[in-house]
């Protein structure tokens, strides 16, 4: 598995983007990255949890109690538009990061 | 699930009492839950589900971070307290100042000189009264 230290920043983007794609709930989010990465990077649930804490706090994304399944209420959660915008801009500053890290980091192999 | 479930609230132990630890619980032992389901489904038995949840869960430090909530500075501003402590202070002062001089040396006004000296005092506080609003 993919050393985490760095993805650990944009964890947020990452939950962010699947919850913006539809309302999710948390098994299903850390299912979700671990299918789409291949298992290639897996979450911990437990730093799950925590980004929920983070990004309902900033008003980004907002809960609310579905249907009832195996377990009990599952806690979903949607976007909200300030989330959206924040996406977005997210997504502009990756691909300048993208490109600058690139500089330094391709044609060495 | 008895298992899952006191595993979850030895890893919330320190955390202090809120709805919203309540809350976090809860959300966290359904979607273990599901997660233990569905890891039974793929043939695992029941206890190396619940272990295999249990591992993958991972420490909660991070979550403890966003659950303690910054604790709110909400510093009595004593800035007026101590300046009304100084204004009475002072006339009581004063007024014992002239007293004294009224009642044992009525032919020489000398309580003008301490007063003067208290009068410092709540002219201080005063100024800090003002800084801070």
């Amino acid at each position: 598995m993919i050393r985490s230290d760095i993805i650990r920043g944009h964890l947020d983007s990452i939950v962010l983007r699947l919850i913006f794609e539809e309302d999710r709930y948390g098994y299903e989010i850390s299912k979700e990255i671990s299918s789409r990465t291949e298992h290639r990077f897996q979450i911990k649930e437990a730093t799950l949890y925590a980004v929920f804490q983070r990004l309902e706090k900033k008003e980004l994304i907002e809960s609310y109690y579905g249907s009832f399944s195996n377990g009990g209420k599952r806690k979903y959660y949607r976007i909200t538009s300030l989330g959206k915008a924040f996406l977005k801009e997210t997504a502009v500053e990756w691909k300048e990061t993208k490109e600058i890290i690139d500089l330094f980091m391709e044609g060495l192999d | 699930m008895n298992k899952l479930n006191k595993h979850v609230n030895e890893l919330f132990r320190g955390v202090p009492e809120s709805e919203k630890k309540e809350k976090i619980i809860q959300e966290v032992l359904q979607n273990l839950e599901e997660k233990v389901m569905d890891l039974m489904e793929q043939g695992k038995s029941e206890e190396d589900a619940i272990n295999k949840a249990i591992v993958d869960f991972g420490d909660i430090e991070d979550l403890k971070e966003e659950l303690v909530e910054p604790q709110s500075v909400h510093k009595k501003d004593m800035t007026k307290i101590n300046l009304a402590y100084s204004i009475w202070g002072s006339i009581l002062i004063i007024a014992l100042f002239v007293f004294i001089n009224f009642y044992y040396t009525p032919h020489v006004i000398w309580f003008v000189y301490p007063t003067f000296v208290v009068l410092w005092w709540p002219l201080t506080l005063y100024f800090r009264w003002l800084k801070r609003r």
